[in-house]
This record gives structure tokens, sequence and C-alpha cells, in this order.
């Protein structure tokens, strides 16, 4: 038992770069710095995507393999070193933090989930997205992210050149199936599999792709 | 398709959910004090006895499939829902190590959990969610939803945590730990205990002789803060108006609210002034007195509460509460025996996000 639903990609957009991606063009975007200051890196490159995609409100499903790595690292470090663990970083080691972060800035009270599925995380995400728009009838924002960019990061990743990306996409429920194709694979050498699927989807809205199906 | 749970199974720092529904009745709290996280700060802590929390995780699953109707899950979805994944190990080897070396990637994440149990038990297909305290919440949610639209007939939800320095220490931070059994809904009250727990409930879309219906979902944020709920509770009270839409009741259909009630200021505080709202004299109690608050794995093992508080007829009163801060809220202090038709239970986390469930007798 599966079912399959025709959704449309309204929007898309998708960034990576070798370490950190230098303009996400956060002061236009967050112009408040006391809140620009807290955000994770995640989030940034987050509220870039929702913002290139246009969107500004609604029901996000956000996904991370990883999560809040930098925040982590600094709480354990803190944690080996016996010194005091900043309350700001444990907030924001949540996997929750980056849309969070987009719904205090957006005043957005929908719902909000994360999927934090392995390497499989943004197909993961899409299916649930594709679910929140079927029983919503709204558009909802899928947006995955991963930053790598820690210390040392070296001695453990062997999945990726790039140390922080994301893609996302605004969808909603087609009123047919006509026209709708299937996923295609179309891998970006040396991103992360966890976002391998959304930045495939992205990959073929800039094809002209804007009707796709997907299985929940 | 309607969603009903059809079996669970929970292990805690109580015991399995035989054992569990006896503490809460007899209001015998879980939490130890333990010293072994911050040798100069005692804080109480919820811990299971286990050697490896992977083999837990595996004896829940297996009991679930034995009280089940089904022969194995190969036709069956799994959810998880867990807030650290597998921080535990990582811990243990970065401190000893100094480096990551000898981390497994896989092995750190939070899909550890689903891979664990997808070797094991061979589900037909996993997926992970990780929104903190509401992560099981979430998953229930989105099983629900699945089988209401028809995507699948079995869906295993598990909510899972293990104890690790960094919710511990990082709660500490918060200056949100209490150094004793937490006081939810106390007037005095210092705050929470974190603790660790497995709860795996059975989704089907087929009523059984034992169904509990999982009747309504609802999920909001605040959009207020990243750790602070919202002061006037709009966010809590969106969420449990937003399950009883989705079920179709009244306010006034709740039996019990099984509270988020984590026993710090700010949660109690916001949850009594959401419930004193909406409802009018409905029982409310938190069972995270006895259980303390065991993070992504609390929605899980609060649905099995709310299901044996239906099943069993009886509303659990609030253990170690003297004197309620909150006099508008009717909080149990002796457990009350009643015809029990519905039960909503909340679950809020950092970010503001919330998420409440709404479960219904059907036999």
């Amino acid at each position: 038992m599966s079912k399959k639903v025709a959704v449309n990609i309204i929007s898309a957009s998708k960034i990576y770069a070798p370490q950190k991606i230098e303009d996400l063009e956060e002061k236009r975007i967050v112009p408040k710095m006391i809140i620009r200051r807290r955000l994770t890196r995640n989030a940034k490159i987050m509220l870039f995507l929702a913002d290139k995609c246009a969107f500004n409100g609604g029901k996000i499903v956000y996904a991370s393999a990883f999560g809040e790595l930098q925040s982590t690292v600094g709480i354990t470090d803190a944690i080996r070193n016996q010194t005091q663990i900043s309350p700001t970083l444990f907030q924001n080691s949540v996997y929750n933090s980056a849309p969070s972060y987009f719904s205090l800035l957006n005043e957005d009270k929908d719902e909000i989930i994360t999927i934090s599925s392995g390497m499989k995380s943004s197909l993961d995400a899409l299916k649930t997205a594709a679910l929140q728009a079927v029983v919503s009838n709204e558009k909802v924002l899928c947006v995955a992210t991963e930053c790598l960019d820690i210390n040392n990061i070296q001695e453990v990743n062997n999945c990726t050149t790039y140390l922080e990306a994301g893609a996302g996409i605004v969808l909603e429920v087609a009123q047919d199936e006509s026209g709708a194709v299937d996923m295609q694979v179309l891998k970006e050498e040396g991103v992360i599999d966890s976002l391998s699927d959304l930045v495939s989807l992205v990959k073929m809205y800039k094809n002209g792709v804007r009707k796709v199906f997907i299985n929940l | 398709m309607k969603a009903y749970i059809n079996a669970y199974a929970s292990d805690s720092c109580v015991g399995n959910t035989e054992e569990l529904m006896k503490s809460i009745y007899k209001q015998e709290s879980g939490i130890t004090i333990d010293i072994s996280y911050m040798p100069e700060t005692p804080v109480g802590l919820g811990k299971m006895q286990y050697d490896d929390f992977f083999e837990t995780l595996n004896s829940v699953v297996a009991t679930v499939l034995e009280q089940s109707n089904l022969e194995n899950f190969n036709d069956t979805l799994l959810i998880v829902g867990s807030s650290v994944g597998g921080m535990q190990e990582s811990e243990e080897h970065y401190f000893k190590d100094k480096n990551y070396k000898n981390i497994d990637t896989s092995r750190h994440a939070i899909s550890v959990i689903a891979e664990s149990l997808e070797k094991e038990f061979n589900f037909c297909q996993s997926r992970s969610i990780s929104t903190a305290c509401t992560s099981s919440a979430n998953a229930l949610l989105l099983a629900k939803r699945l089988i209401n639209v028809g995507a699948y007939k079995n869906i295993l939800v598990v909510g899972a945590d293990a104890l690790c320095y960094t919710t511990v220490c990082g709660f500490y931070a918060l200056s949100v730990l209490s150094s004793k059994a937490c006081t939810p809904f106390n007037a005095e009250r210092e705050g929470m205990n974190v603790a660790e727990a497995v709860g795996a409930l059975l989704v089907q879309n087929e009523q059984t002789s034992d169904s509990i219906e999982l009747v309504g979902v609802g999920a909001s944020s605040d959009a207020y803060h990243m750790t602070n709920p919202d002061p006037q509770a709009n966010g809590a009270i969106a969420s449990m108006n937003n399950a009883l839409q989705d079920a179709k009741l009244d306010a006034q259909d709740i039996d019990y609210v099984n509270a988020h009630g984590t026993g710090t200021v700010a949660n109690d505080t916001v949850e009594g002034l959401g419930v004193e709202k909406l409802f009018k004299g409905v029982y409310v109690s938190s069972t995270k007195a006895i259980t303390g608050h065991t993070l992504g794995a609390a929605a899980a093992i609060e649905a099995i509460i709310s299901c044996e508080v239906i099943k069993k007829g009886v509303i659990p009163a609030q253990a170690h509460l003297t004197d309620a801060q909150n006099k508008n809220i009717n909080i149990p202090t002796q457990n009350i025996t009643q015809d029990i038709k519905y039960v909503i239970s909340n679950s809020f986390a950092f970010g503001g996000n919330n998420t409440s469930l709404i479960f219904g007798g059907v036999n």
C-alpha cells in the first residue's frame, strides 16, 4: 500500500560552497542585528532559500541529517573543558532551530516538521511536505540544509566536498496528474546525499519541469 | 480512514508499561538524584536500567510485534521521533579520544534509531523526525495523517531518547533543572528532570478488540521565542484547538488533559493558562513527576499513558502537588475513577513547536 500524489513545484532554489557560503544576504533578510547574531548557519541558509522561493509563511517541512553541528560541538567542548555552556548554544542545538527562526522572524504560527532521516533526509522531507500539502490544500515549503563547517571535520567527513549546502522548493497539490513526471536522479557531484533528492528536484525545476509525482 | 492504536510497549525509569501505570497511580516517582553528569551539582534524573540502549529499543519493539495482529513488520512504515539520536555514543568517543576519529557519523545522527530497527525488523520504509521535545508527537501526527489519506495500513511510531551530557548539562545551563523529583503545577517548583525512555505504538487503519482511536491531531508554532513559551498561551491553545477541530470535538468533550507539565516555571504557568482559557473544569495532570521529561520520547510515552488511562477509566492524580500555582484549573490530588471517552495529550518544544494529540475509546 502506497500513495502517489502529483504536486506542482511553484519555486525552487539551491546553494552550496566548499566551506562557508559567502553571501546569504543576511542584512537584508534579517535587518535586526540582535536576532541576526543568534542565527545558526543552517538558519541563515534556510532563510536565504525561503526568500529565494518567495515563501513568507505557512507550513514548513525542514530536513537535515546532522542538524546544528556547530552548536553541538560548542556544547560538548564546553563540557569537555569544564567551562560554562552558553544557553544560546543549547537552544540552537535542536534540529528544528532553523525553521523556528523563520517562524519567529516571519510571525509564522503554522506547523513545522523537521525530518532527520540520514542520507534520505530530503526525500523523506519531500514525502512529508507532499502529505502536508494533501491534508491542508496549502502551499508548503520543503527545505533541507547541512552545515558541516566545524574544526577538524576532515576527521570524519567522507561524504561531501561542500561543507555548507541547501536546497528548497515550494510545492502544492496539483489539481490533476496531467503532465506530471516521476522524480529523476540528477545528482550534483560532491553534494551530500542527504540533500540529493531536493537538489534533483531543483534541477528539474530549472530544466522546466513544474509537476512531479511524489510517493507518500 | 480512521487511525487506531492497536498495540504498544514502553520502557522508562519506572520500567515497562504495566510498571509505569502502577507507579503513576501509586505516585511513586522513578527519579533518582544523580551526580554522575555534574559531580558538583546533584540533579534529579530519570535513568533506565540497560547495558545497551539499542537492545532496550529492540526489546520494546519486539513486544509490540508480539502483541499485534502482524506476523512481521515487512508491510509497516516506521516513524521514529528522537531529539538526540546517537549522541550518547558520540559523546563517549569524543570525551575519551578528544577528537572525532572514532565517531561513526551514521551512528551519531538521529536516524541511527530507525536504521538500527530496520536492520532488526525489516520495516518496508522508515523516516525520522526531530523537533526536540515534540518529536514523537509529530511522528504520531504524521502517522494519523498517512493512515487518513490511505497511504499506509500499518505504521509503527517509536519515540526514543537516551540520557546524554549534552541534554543534562544543556538544560542546567538554562537553569531549569530540579535537584529532586519535579513538582509540576506546584506554586513552588524548581524545574524539570531530564530522563530517558523508549515508547512504541502500532497505528493501523483497522479497529481491533483492544483499539484506542487516535481521534485528532493538531500543531502550531508560537513564533515568540526560541525557548520561552508565548506567555498568553496562544500557541498552546492553537495546537489544542487544531486537534479538537481535527477530531470534530468541543473542548467540553475532553475528560482529561495529560499535560506537557515539565515542572519548569515557564511551561507550567503557560500551559495552565492555556488549559484554563480553553477548558472548563477538565482534569489536568502531568505524569512527568513520575517519568521525568523523556524529551523526544515523551509524547510516545504519554500517548501510551493516555491509552491506558482510557482503558482503565482512572485519571491519575498529580504527584508531588502540595499547593497549585493556578487555582483555576482542576488538578486532581487523588486518582479519579470515571468513564473516560477522550484524552488530550500536549507536547511543547524549543522553537515554540506545539503538538496536541487526542485519543478516544472505541470499544
